[in-house]
């Protein structure tokens, strides 16, 4: 029970030219777990959604779609709704009622089950998925993470057979990512759902999963075991979902172009450690990466040129403390100790405290930052630290109670959610919008509306309404928005959000574009991944103060729990890699 | 404990809520027909001693803030506007004015302030869950449809001030204009009612998903009706049964017009006002002696 099969299935969208999915055969066996990953748009979602009766696509259906055997369109509507669960992207708009208990009962509502019934089953569901310390709260003073539990335990208390899931995690941070995963690897292990998920965040899926399919442009592209699909992927010419590929995997088929690759943190260690065993690390190597490997170079002596060229850097006269001297200084100053002037930063925020609440505690506690022009500063940090609040204090959205921010220029902030902008029904229009208190005239206007669209590459999306846009694409429409504006100092809430690995790196090179331009970046995130490998600076935030700020390659060197995948695995041999690129190519200097 | 008010870790809300119910319908109704000067002061009294008992000395601001302005209004209009009433004080523009209008305005005040203090109270025990509870039992989608609109309430507070913030960030929001303002104010509507929209339409699938709209909804609660409830409500039934009893036959009724005709003391007065005294103390009772166990309880561990 819950197998699944697709036969030469081909659709196409109503008023659409391009099909969505291709002739896609694919056979899911009961209790397997099928990770679906592809770039945004590549049909995944359209694949998903036609298994269950009432979110099936309206368009044209050709092959043919069994579930147990039988089309789901012909299955009694009792039996598609309890035996196919399906958990989507959006925490808060799965969520039907106010309080948790109730949303446990829905599904048991509506089939009519007694009280008694309902009540045994939403008990062992709450203590499965752990849910009973809040079971009597508000669905509304739940956190993300805690609202997608929800979500999913709401599916699963009516016992479905199958469990899809189309990216459940995008929208939660990667702490309640992986306990979301973990609990749908464990609701398909010991409870034997076959489960079907379509995810971005391949790091961990590829662990828990039996089989990956990789899709592109409505085509499945490979069906088959993990540890093969990243040989399949790194083939010539490489392909670009290459990217979102596990660390190790990435270490191991730059190293390796073919063969089984390990899969776990430590499959990997073990393998770097065989591989390893008869050579000598050289001094130097544990020390900095090798000249030809380093990353950002280029981007980095632009910024070392650009910081010359303004005076820009640090001033060893002008430390507010002792001790605060890497705070201040944002890592920048590492490399220069030429003595400047004061006044070079965009940024400077000097002892800011805050709190939302007379009862509640300081959420910034005397804070101190400082960016130079030109800068990208990525600040890191576990949930609930205060970044985002750090974020809202320099921007003005609020007042800190002691403290001040100077800011040489105007500040914009793009939020974490970028539907909170928009107003207009086309994604032109949106960005006209921007513009609409401006006195210009009407030509210029459209002139820097079509730069904007060129630089944010959203010219295949102009007529479309901001609604009907990926996640991906909102996020450049916004940013795009945001940026017309014309701010100098532009700040960053979670910007990879929900976005597939070739997506970020198209967004890094943005960012790169505007940083070149004299833009300077402020950005909050949990991706760590994705501030290693672009940003120029990254920092620290715990206790209300932001304690450590330094490169990339410095700063995760030095941490020992909180640092990337690949220096996790290679830190031992490699001190400075943190990207895999570092790290495979330290392994191939090896050799 | 009772700087605070109990509020809802009241005692007595931890009653079933039919329970809560009929003893709200019992006070709420007598108190609106008994118009007698000394179930006047005993409903009077209870309510405001109740109501800083759930409530705390914030009751004490908000029923003072209530009950002058309703004093004030209802006093003057039924003097200065109600000529009935045979003693006459004095003659304002050759209207009477008359001692029964003056006292009638006072007596109407005192009932309606002391239904609005008891509806306060109501508020405090009956909370949404229980109303939610109450509706679902008669019909099941009243009942969901409750649930969700509490939590669509909230929901879009939540994003409102989201997307204030959002346009902030973008540096609108600026300008002291009101013209603008008011626009500005009207952008942010129009992107919250788009975001709603389109976000109900994920919801209703999510509902759809999950056998929204197959044949025989029930209706889940986490309510117990037990033995304690059933205590309670036998002691309700019994003291406001004979309250309404008395209620009916006019014991608690006093005529005002045309002279002040106040009720002769009899034993079955006597008995009335107990029991209704009775009725309106039962919560505050449950209460303070559930504070008091627990006060001992925590004492002895």
């Amino acid at each position: 029970m819950g197998t699944v099969e697709f036969r030469n299935v081909s659709f196409k969208y109503p008023l659409s030219e391009k099909e969505a999915l291709k002739e896609v055969s694919l056979k899911i066996d009961a209790s397997e777990f099928v990770v679906v990953c592809g770039k945004s748009g590549c049909g995944k979602t359209t694949l998903l959604r036609q298994l269950k009766k009432n979110l099936m696509p309206y368009g044209r259906l050709e092959g043919e779609v069994l579930y147990d055997g039988e089309n789901p369109s012909d299955t009694d509507d009792r039996k598609n709704a309890a035996e196919i669960g399906f958990v989507r992207q959006d925490p808060d708009n799965q969520i039907v009622t106010d309080k948790v208990w109730h949303e446990l009962a829905f599904g048991l509502e509506s089939l009519g089950l007694d009280n008694s019934t309902i009540k045994r089953r939403v008990a062992e569901t709450a203590s499965f998925f752990d849910i009973q310390t809040w079971f009597r709260k508000n669905t509304d003073e739940l956190s993300g993470g805690q609202k997608q539990m929800v979500n999913l335990a709401s599916v699963m208390v009516m016992q479905p057979k199958l469990l899809i899931l189309d990216e459940p995690t995008a929208q939660l941070d990667p702490i309640a990512a992986s306990e979301f995963l973990r609990t749908i690897h464990r609701i398909n292990r010991e409870i034997g759902t076959t489960v079907i998920l379509s995810e971005h965040r391949l790091e961990e899926a590829f662990v828990m999963a039996d089989r990956v399919v990789v899709m592109e442009e409505g085509k499945i592209l490979c069906d088959d075991v993990p540890t093969k699909v990243g040989t399949y992927l790194s083939g010539d010419p490489r392909n670009d979902m290459f990217l979102g590929l596990p660390s190790v995997m990435k270490i191991f088929n730059e190293i390796e172009p073919s063969g089984e690759s390990p899969l776990t943190m430590r499959e990997g260690r073990i393998w770097l450690e065989s591989f390893l065993k008869d050579r000598v690390i050289p001094e130097r190597m544990k020390k900095e990466l090798p000249p030809e490997i380093r990353r950002q170079e280029q981007a980095k002596d632009r910024r070392e040129s650009r910081k010359d060229e303004q005076g820009a850097g640090k001033d060893k006269n002008d430390e507010q403390g002792a001790g605060k001297d890497k705070n201040d200084e944002q890592g920048t100053g590492k490399d220069t100790d030429k003595s400047k002037k004061h006044g070079l930063y965009t940024i400077e925020a000097k002892d800011l405290w805050f709190r939302y609440s007379k009862k509640e505690q300081d959420v910034l506690r005397g804070t101190n930052l400082r960016v130079p022009k030109g800068q990208w500063l990525s600040i890191l940090g576990g949930n609930g630290t205060g970044k985002s609040t750090l974020l809202k204090a320099l921007c003005g959205v609020i007042k800190p109670s002691r403290g001040n921010v100077k800011t040489g220029g105007r500040i914009s902030m793009l939020p974490q959610d970028p539907r909170t902008l928009f107003t207009e029904i086309t994604a032109e229009e949106e960005l006209q919008e921007a513009l609409s208190d401006k006195k210009e005239s009407d030509k210029e206007k459209a002139e820097k509306t079509e730069k904007m669209i060129c630089l944010m590459e959203l010219q295949e999306i102009r007529k479309m309404h901001p609604y009907d846009l990926s996640g991906g694409e909102q996020q450049r429409l916004a940013l795009g928005k945001v940026l017309l504006t014309e701010p100098s100092i532009i700040l960053l809430d979670e910007p990879t959000k929900g976005l597939d690995a070739f997506f970020k790196r198209t967004l890094a090179e943005i960012f790169m574009k505007l940083t070149e331009e004299g833009m300077t970046i402020v950005m909050v995130s949990h991706d760590m991944e994705f501030c290693a490998e672009y940003s120029y600076c990254c920092a620290m935030f715990f206790d209300g103060e932001v304690v450590s700020a330094d490169v990339p390659e410095d700063f995760f060197s030095g941490n020992n729990f909180y640092t990337t995948v690949s220096n996790r695995i290679a830190g031992k041999w490699f001190p400075k890699a943190v990207t895999y690129q570092e790290v495979a190519g330290c392994v191939k200097a090896m050799m | 404990m009772f700087k605070e008010g109990l509020g809802e870790t009241s005692k007595f809300s931890e009653y079933h809520p039919t329970v809560n119910l009929i003893y709200f319908v019992f006070v709420i109704g007598i108190t609106m027909f008994a118009t007698s000067p000394a179930f006047l002061a005993v409903t009077f009294f209870c309510a405001w001693f109740y109501s800083v008992l759930l409530r705390g000395y914030k009751a004490i601001k908000m029923n003072i803030v209530f009950m002058l302005p309703i004093f004030a209004v209802m006093v003057f209009v039924n003097t200065f506007f109600n000529h009935n009433g045979e003693t006459i004080l004095f003659y304002l523009n050759r209207a009477p004015i008359t001692k029964e209008a003056l006292v009638f305005g006072m007596a109407a005040a005192i009932v309606l302030t002391s239904v609005i203090i008891w509806f306060m109270c109501f508020n405090v025990i009956m909370s949404a869950d229980k109303f939610i509870y109450l509706f679902g039992r008669t019909a099941p989608i009243l009942g969901l449809l409750l649930s969700m609109t509490f939590r669509f309430i909230k929901l879009l507070k939540v994003r409102f001030r989201e997307i204030s913030d959002g346009q902030k960030c973008l540096g609108k929001e600026g300008s002291r204009k009101i013209l603008s303002r008011i626009r500005q104010l009207l952008k942010e509507v129009s992107i919250l009612i788009s975001w709603s929209l389109e976000a109900s339409i994920e919801t209703a699938d999510s509902m759809e998903a999950r056998g929204y709209g197959l044949k025989g909804r029930t209706f889940f609660h986490i309510y117990k009706f037990t033995g304690r409830d059933l205590q309670m409500m036998i002691l309700i039934l019994i003291s406001g049964g004979i309250s309404a009893a008395g209620c009916i036959m006019k014991e608690m009724t006093m005529y005002y017009y045309p002279v002040l005709d106040f009720p002769e003391e009899s034993w079955l007065t006597a008995v009335m006002l107990t029991f209704y005294g009775i009725l309106l103390l039962l919560p505050a009772i449950s209460d303070i002696y559930g504070e008091l166990k627990w006060e001992r309880l925590n004492s002895e561990m």
